[in-house]
């Protein structure tokens, strides 16, 4: 597999730029004790990792070729389906909506700007909780817009990556 | 890796809590020839088909896999290499998560065993 998984990914963002502990990491993530452990491993493995034995923090020498492999588009596709699948097959308290809706051109542009409006209010949200809310609590948020024309034409002809 | 060592895994993956003794029953291998093999004496075929069997007839209780298998043979000849990419992608992905919550974490590079 190239890129992260998911699980992965919510640890390294969990540690960041800091050094932590396996508590720590346990806490912020809130990923069960051998879950996180065995992906703390992998990721070690991989050299993506450092541990001082107490510590985890990102390696310094990360090879420009992992880092190519983990920041890839096709990647970091592969982790956004991974959460929205399991949104979707999520059974308690799922806020999930996906329809087909009929937009005029004007009313389109304002959904656009209303979008905009909506995700500078996230940004501000996300800047003011960041150092409070634990990454276990954030939300997974996601909205797209594509025309059924389109999407069609494309599922028809097959993934051009 | 060999596959010898290639179908052990598997054995195992299927079967993780199997004593020596389950597992000479399901393969009609004496115990110690068991033990033995499991710390990586060389296989006969006999041997090597044995535990191919358990592991085909283990397989084969899931009727998932056969629509798995023959949707993997139309998709190799019908499906783009991006394509198909894309789908060993998700089902590598798949693994790891399974992966992560065992007790052990298979890599690329090596094997390392955890727990």
């Amino acid at each position: 597999m190239r890129g992260l998984s998911s699980l992965e990914r919510i640890i390294v963002e969990c540690i960041g730029k800091e050094s932590l502990n396996y508590n720590q990491i346990q806490f912020q993530t809130g990923l069960q004790e051998n879950v996180c452990f065995n992906i703390l491993q992998a990721l070690i493995v991989r050299g993506i990792l450092s541990t001082d034995g107490v510590n985890y923090k990102l390696s310094q020498n990360i090879s420009a070729l992992v880092l190519e492999e983990i920041n890839c588009l096709s990647s970091r596709q592969a982790e956004s389906l991974e959460l929205i699948e399991a949104l979707i097959d999520q059974k308690d308290e799922r806020v999930f909506k996906f329809q087909k809706i009929a937009l005029d051109d004007r009313d389109e542009k304002i959904f656009k700007a209303m979008l905009q409006n909506l995700e500078t209010f996230l940004v501000d949200c996300h800047k003011k909780a960041q150092g409070t809310v634990p990454v276990k609590s954030r939300k997974v948020i996601f909205w797209g817009m594509g025309e059924v024309n389109q999407l069609m034409h494309q599922m028809v002809k097959g993934i051009d990556l | 890796m060999t596959l010898q060592k290639k179908t052990i895994q598997r054995y195992r993956q299927l079967f993780p809590n199997d004593t020596l003794r389950e597992v000479s029953t399901r393969t009609g291998i004496q115990i110690t020839r068991v033990f033995r093999l499991f710390h990586g004496k060389n296989m006969k075929v006999g041997e090597l088909e044995a535990f191919e069997t358990v592991i085909t007839n283990k397989i084969a209780e899931n009727p998932s896999f056969s629509r798995l298998s023959c949707a993997v043979e139309s998709a190799s000849s019908l499906l783009t290499n991006d394509e198909l990419k894309k789908i060993a992608d998700y089902v590598e992905r798949r693994i790891s998560h399974k992966n992560f919550a065992r007790g052990y974490i298979s890599t690329t590079q090596s094997n390392l065993s955890i727990a």
